[in-house]
């Protein structure tokens, strides 16, 4: 069964005039890796918050279609319930900090602690989520004293620890540095081996290429196309929409070079296979 | 500065007892020093808040709080003995003007008074972790939202505070005068709070949506990662201070009569 | 209106513009400090969050205010929350009035929230200070009235209001005009019984 559905998501903001999403309609299933993509304004933050349900039950406005979480539908459902099967991991480190918390662990527990759980439960959940964010030797500091990059795995350990089975990211490396950034990525595939449905949006389309199973492409609130890494940056189109592809693909796309399929490779080991494999064609 | 706070930590049993008895311990100082007005249950008071605090190894502590209130507890002195309503008896002339004995009685009164309820204040600030002293209370019934909005105060301030410098800096550099003629400093106010402001109200919704996204909503009967457990010796104190509370009052109803 | 008015169901965002108003009353007092105002602005935190989400969220800030200031500095500003509590109602009761529409209402806005907090400090002021404020101009001027024998309740309410009277009117006027330049988006997020419309 699929995990996300998603149906005529129609979403406009209070007070706007333009619809923000517009008629879109997709299924995740269990397990994939899903890369969002688009200009600024494209609606990706919004569909972020639709699946989660901040759209429409924190953000008011007007609102169509179905999203179901899990074979919940969002609007029939409560925040804090849906937080047990969908988190969402926001651009800005800072303000995802509770704020409440002195200890890297008690900022962890602050979510257990209102889902009523137990304490040993609490911190065997910690623990875990401490060990697989690379913060268990970071846990009696100050949420503060991290850096970026400690501050957002800590922000996604937060959201672990609750266990849902689907994580979103809203751009969660667009304000750190390449380090912080390497560090998220690196995060996030571990979550992947561990069976985590992700949806991540994601400028950086290099990591992104090599991470997603699918990859989604909106554009004025609208999905535009939903497919593979290769088939998404294989469109010649991609400048309508203010998006651009991976380096790899931008070369391969200028000397006209595609595989077998007739797609464009989009990392950096397909683009060398295939650069070898037309030399020694070649030669 | 990463948390506002004035705790002192150290290890001394004054800092090991419940938060909530240093809280009634407040409660009762108040009564007493509002309810009667008697020099000797006064100084008592104060002696024994002054005591508490040498044991928790804080008194050099209350100094700079009490020299908050210093310039008008000086005053007070003054202006009362000039000027009170019922001074009648002249206790000394300083050059053209009458202090009256009535006037600095009075004064006495007050100072012990202010003295009083800052010493007993002292006591819970100066050896509480603010951290502990909220989550105390909500284990106790304050409602755990009220309990969030407390404890983060008291972090989200001084993150705030560091981008006062970042704003200040990016309006200079933009030609912003903050020196000069008053009507020029005024004009200044409103280019540097805005940003400020805006900064804070754009912080308050996304972690508004971070905070849902971790339970906060929920109405699960909300659970804590650390222990507490009361000690007899906690339950006795709390006894005791409520004993002494109801005392208080009574006597002074007695004393009313 | 009333109902939503007086609604003790915070929505979240409300609840965390709490925190972030103590925090711009305390930027405010610096920045005036800064700039050496002979004013606080140490309300404007309290009066926006008044404004923007009503007279309860607003007497929350001003009373959590308070509430911090005395853990973290001065006791005495405890007792003092009730003057806080009081502004914040009283703006955020003349705001959802639809009363402060412009600067030269903002202006008579202030002289009232001048004149409430001046009548809750009062009695404050007596039975702590004798009387006094603390502020120099304010309690030279007690002190001529005291001299003069004026009743002490007079000139302790004098005392504390011509040192309110000039700061309230200069940090409702800064409310409104910083209000007034917020996004409508942000104004919209603290208002929580909006519906969800049907498309
Ligand atoms: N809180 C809001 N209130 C009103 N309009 C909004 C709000 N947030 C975003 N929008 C509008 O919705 C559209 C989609 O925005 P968003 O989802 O943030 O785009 P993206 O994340 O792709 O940059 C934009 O036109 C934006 O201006
Ligand atoms: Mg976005």
């Amino acid at each position: 069964m699929a995990k996300i559905v998603v149906e005529g998501l129609k979403y406009r903001y209070p007070l706007a005039k333009k619809l923000a999403l517009n008629d879109i309609s997709f299924e995740v299933d269990e397990g994939e890796f899903i890369g969002i993509i688009g200009a600024n304004g494209a609606g990706k933050s919004t569909l972020c918050q639709a699946l989660t349900g901040i759209v429409p039950l924190f953000f008011k406005g007007a609102y169509g279609g179905r999203v179901v979480i899990d074979g919940i539908e969002v609007t029939k459902s409560s925040l804090s319930e849906i937080s047990l099967k969908i988190g969402m991991v926001l651009q800005n480190p800072f303000t995802q900090i509770t704020g409440s918390k002195l200890t890297v662990y008690e900022e962890i527990a602050f979510g257990l602690e209102n889902m009523g759980l137990e304490r040993e439960e609490m911190k065997r959940r910690i623990d875990e989520a401490l060990m697989l964010l690379d913060l268990y030797k970071h846990k009696d500091k100050n949420p503060f004293d991290l850096s970026g990059g400690q501050m957002q795995r800590l922000a996604i350990a937060s959201i672990i620890a609750m266990q849902p089975k689907i994580i979103v990211l809203d751009e969660p490396t667009s304000q750190l540095d390449p380090q912080g950034s390497s560090e998220v990525f690196k995060a996030v595939s571990d979550l992947k081996k561990k069976g985590i449905t992700i949806i991540m949006v994601e400028h950086k389309v290099e990591k992104l290429s090599e991470y997603a199973d699918r990859i989604m492409l909106l554009h004025d609130g609208r999905l535009i196309d939903f497919d593979t890494p290769s088939k998404i940056f294989s469109r010649d189109d991609l400048k309508d929409y203010g998006v651009v592809e991976p380096v790899f693909t931008r070369y391969c796309k200028s000397i006209g070079l595609k595989n077998e399929m007739g797609l464009y490779p989009v990392t950096l080991d397909e683009a060398v296979d295939l650069v070898v494999k037309k030399r020694e064609h070649s030669s | 500065m990463r948390m506002m706070s004035l705790y002192k930590d150290r290890n001394t049993i004054v800092h090991k007892i419940d938060p909530l008895n240093k809280i009634l311990y407040i409660l009762a100082s108040i009564l007493i020093t509002m309810l009667i007005s008697d020099f000797k249950v006064l100084i008592l008071t104060l002696v024994v808040s002054l005591l508490l605090l040498l044991l928790g190894k804080v008194i050099k502590n209350v100094f700079p709080i009490i020299s908050f209130s210093l310039i008008v507890l000086v005053t007070i002195v003054i202006i009362q003995g000039l000027f009170n309503p019922n001074n009648k008896t002249p206790l000394v002339n300083i050059g053209q003007f009458i202090f009256y004995k009535e006037g600095i009685i009075y004064s006495f009164l007050l100072i012990l008074r202010v003295l009083n309820i800052l010493c007993a204040f002292s006591l819970l600030i100066l050896t509480t972790k603010p951290s502990d002293l909220i989550e105390n209370l909500v284990r106790r019934g304050l409602s755990p939202k009220l309990g969030y909005v407390l404890a983060s105060v008291l972090q989200i301030i001084p993150q705030m505070l560091s981008t006062m410098d970042t704003i200040l800096d990016a309006q200079r550099s933009r030609g912003l005068e903050t020196e000069g003629k008053l009507i020029k400093r005024v004009k200044a106010f409103i280019p540097l709070i805005g940003p400020a402001v805006m900064n804070s109200l754009i912080s308050t919704r996304e972690r508004a949506m971070a905070l849902e996204m971790r339970g906060f909503n929920s109405n699960i009967k909300k659970t804590f990662l650390n222990e507490h457990d009361e000690t007899s010796f906690d339950k006795l104190i709390r006894y005791l201070l409520i004993a002494l509370i109801i005392f208080t009052i009574v006597w002074r109803l007695v004393w009313l009569k | 209106m009333s109902k939503k008015l007086w609604s003790f169901k915070f929505s979240t965002a409300a609840l965390v513009l709490i925190p972030a108003a103590v925090g711009i009353n305390y930027i405010g007092k610096l920045f005036a400090g800064l700039l050496k105002l002979p004013l606080w602005l140490d309300s404007i935190g309290t009066m926006l969050a008044s404004m923007l989400a009503g007279p309860i969220i607003g007497a929350l800030s001003g009373a959590i205010n308070n509430i911090i200031y005395g853990l973290t500095m001065d006791p005495i500003s405890f007792v003092y929350a009730i003057t806080s509590i009081a502004i914040g109602i009283t703006v955020g009761v003349l705001m959802f009035k639809g009363l402060i529409k412009n600067v030269y209402l903002a202006i008579l806005s202030g002289i009232i929230v001048a004149l409430v907090a001046a009548v809750v400090s009062t009695p404050i002021n007596i039975a702590f200070w004798g009387g006094q404020t603390g502020n120099i101009w304010g309690d030279a001027l007690f002190a001529s009235l005291m001299a003069k024998k004026f009743p002490m309740w007079l000139a302790s309410f004098l005392d504390e209001f011509v040192v309110d009277l000039p700061d309230k009117v200069a940090s409702l006027v800064i409310s409104f005009l910083i209000y007034k330049g917020l996004p409508k988006s942000l104004i919209n997020l603290y208002s929580s019984d909006d519906e969800i419309e049907k498309l």
